[in-house]
């Protein structure tokens, strides 16, 4: 009998001492915060020693209805929920078909785009941020390849111009009309005759067929459209590149983990439904989708937590700015407790409508699982 | 059947092309940044497309310099080996626990550990904060009321200091991997446990003898899984580290792009060498990355 009594101790003993590392760790991080944030954003507390510094007190629901009535609480709210749209009606439709294609082998070498595809996923959103706000600026890649095209096409019709002229380099009223035809309203508004007063340049330039090359150049520089969206500098564009990296970045992590689902389909059963008449898409629809509708709801729990949380790559590009257009709550919350005069309660509240808000729509999600899903997922 | 196979002709070219217009989107943009890192930065600004007129190496010898990116990378290096081993080590021991040592604890402390896969530390960052810098200082009074310390203004246990940055890393990870670990050993059978303890063997010794080895898949998985996670991770190193010596390499890289917005050459230099350690790990470890994240591991 002092055996199996040693036993149960020993076991008792064993369990405590290997879970204990891990629970404390996971309180440190998840359990304590929690509380401490829920007591917080209920206090007046504002920096200081907690324990034995300025006496602080729980001071109620405050924060709370300041929030409620904060503009800029909503403003980035909205924002937030952009990113959540774009994640979960973007990267995972998109992920999905581009899964089905693979699995399907309606493309081949599907292990190679696969491999492509994921890239974005392992390096650093602060890599790519800044990467991508490259590209995006007024002075950047896009805006080059976009002014590029239009030169390339002014040119095109400038060349048409002088063709249409028969070999001859004779400047009409007419011909200067074609050419400002090719133009746009944001480069006459220098001029306030266009016609004459370009035709005055044209004129006094000494053009003639000998230099034509450089004709062509100085009215293409001069009157060739520009391309100056400036997304990173504009209120009502900026959060579009936001959600286009966002789409881009993580669109490749669903596709691989949809397509490793589907090869866990019985594709007998899409062989049956192919032979007896259905399209892919019906395939796609009527078969995949309701076995992988458990996959597909986890997926948009991620993808909801993931949206609600970003921070990092905005911080990256724009930081919340210009002028806090592309503000998001993580971003919302930090400035109100590390930059400028720290207002903690109300960070706290903003953390926790965070984590009331992913719960939320969690809960939305396997709701919806649950009632429309198929039923082996 | 001739409208058929049109179809399927017309249907299998928007398959390639959407496949072939995603990967240029995803390679095309990496490639633009290798290419004007070895630009000037004048040359830049005349020519964002095109290939270097002349090669210029010594972009990235300056980036290296200026950013202190040796420094960096050894940070990152530290903070993720020993929090990805931490994090190995502490979840096996736990699943171990959860799935082979019968308790009524189990069922709330492994709970817990679920639900936490569903909360986002960045959420968190600012009452982990506010936790942490608060534990330094109970830390320090007890330090210096037992006469180990002469002044405690100065000491942080978690504050800018790898140790404490490391453990708070260990924890970040703990629900994801402690839920694998505990699935994957649930999968280890009951019997060879129970034969052990009949040979008397202690549980310390099972778990080195036999969990520890047979767990090596999983192991792995949480390893590829979490290597770049906290490599790659900004929001908590970015509050709790602000001595520049103990920065890591993402925290470098946007510091340094934010002092050299001029210099366009050094900063693609940068942005290349933050782009590399993780590309050179993805590539090495491809096959076994992807097969974690399709085993539904995932958390972005």
């Amino acid at each position: 009998m002092v055996l199996p009594l040693r036993g149960k101790v020993e076991k008792a003993q064993a369990y405590w001492v290997f879970v204990t590392p891990a629970v404390f760790l996971y309180l440190l991080v998840f359990g304590f915060p929690i509380v401490l944030s829920v007591i917080l954003s209920l206090s007046n507390y504002n920096g200081g020693k907690m324990f034995g510094g300025d006496p602080w007190t729980i001071v109620g629901f405050q924060q709370y209805q300041k929030l409620v009535g904060d503009p800029n609480f909503w403003f980035a709210l909205k924002n937030n929920v952009y990113i959540v749209l774009v994640s979960v009606f973007g990267q995972i439709p998109l992920g999905f078909i581009l899964a089905y294609l693979i699995y399907r082998k309606i493309v081949r070498w599907g292990e190679g785009w696969q491999a492509i595809l994921y890239v974005p996923a392992i390096i650093s959103v602060i890599v790519l941020g800044i990467m991508w706000k490259l590209v995006f600026a007024s002075n950047g890649l896009l805006a080059d390849i976009m002014n590029h095209t239009y030169a390339n096409a002014f040119m095109a019709g400038l060349n048409h111009i002088i063709q249409s002229m028969n070999g001859g380099f004779n400047i009409t009223d007419d011909v200067v009309k074609q050419i400002i035809g090719l133009s746009n309203k944001d480069n006459l508004q220098a001029f306030s005759d266009p016609v004459s007063e370009i035709k005055d340049l044209i004129v006094t330039g000494g053009y003639s067929l000998q230099n034509i090359d450089s004709f062509k150049i100085d009215m293409t520089n001069l009157l060739s459209p520009k391309w100056s969206p400036d997304f990173m500098n504009k209120a009502d564009l900026s959060m579009i590149p936001i959600m286009f990296v966002t789409l881009w970045c993580w669109t490749g992590m669903y596709l691989i983990l949809f397509h490793a689902n589907m090869q866990k389909i019985d594709d007998q059963i899409i062989e049956a439904a192919r032979i007896d008449g259905a399209s892919e898409m019906q395939v796609m629809w009527n078969i995949i989708v309701p076995n992988l509708s458990g996959v597909i709801a986890n997926a948009a729990i991620l993808c909801i937590a993931g949206s609600l949380n970003t921070f990092a790559l905005i911080w990256a590009m724009t930081a919340g700015g210009p002028m806090n257009v592309t503000q998001v709550l993580a971003i919302y919350m930090y400035q109100n407790a590390f930059i400028g005069a720290p207002n903690f309660p109300l960070a706290n509240a903003i953390s926790m409508a965070i984590v009331a808000f992913s719960f939320v729509l969690i809960g939305v999600t396997l709701y919806i699982e649950r009632k429309y899903g198929g039923k082996d997922a | 059947m001739i409208i058929q196979r049109t179809a399927g002709v017309v249907g299998k070219a928007i398959a390639y092309l959407t496949m072939l217009l995603f990967s240029v989107m995803t390679v095309y943009p990496v490639i633009w940044l290798l290419i004007n890192s070895f630009k000037s930065t004048p040359e830049y600004m005349a020519d964002k497309i095109g290939l270097p007129k002349e090669w210029i190496v010594a972009n990235y010898a300056g980036a290296w310099k200026l950013g202190s990116f040796d420094m960096a990378i050894i940070n990152s290096i530290i903070y993720t080996g020993f929090a990805a081993a931490g994090t190995i080590l502490l979840s096996v021991l736990a699943g171990f626990a959860f799935a082979k040592i019968s308790s009524k604890a189990t069922k709330f402390i492994y709970g817990s550990f679920v639900l936490g896969i569903l909360l986002s530390i960045t959420s968190l960052m600012v009452p982990l904060y506010l936790e942490v810098s608060q534990l330094d200082k109970v830390i320090g009074d007890l330090l210096l009321s037992f006469g180990w310390l002469k002044d405690a203004r100065d000491f942080h246990f978690f504050y800018n200091n790898r140790i404490g940055m490391i453990l708070i890393y260990i924890g970040a990870g703990l629900p994801i991997s402690v839920y694998l670990c505990t699935e994957y050993v649930k999968s280890i059978p009951d019997s060879l446990v129970e034969a052990a303890r009949i040979d008397g063997a202690g549980y310390f010794q099972i778990f080195w003898r036999i969990i520890l080895p047979m767990a090596t898949p999983i192991a792995t998985t949480v390893a590829v899984l979490t290597v770049p996670n906290i490599w790659n991770e900004f929001a908590l190193v970015n509050i709790i580290v602000s001595d520049n010596d103990l920065k890591s390499l993402p925290l470098g890289i946007l510091r340094f792009s934010g002092t050299m917005t001029t210099d366009y050459g050094k900063q693609f230099a940068a942005l290349t060498i933050g782009l590399m350690p993780m590309l050179l790990f993805y590539i090495a470890f491809r096959k076994r990355i992807t097969a974690g994240v399709s085993g539904g591991a995932v958390k972005g």
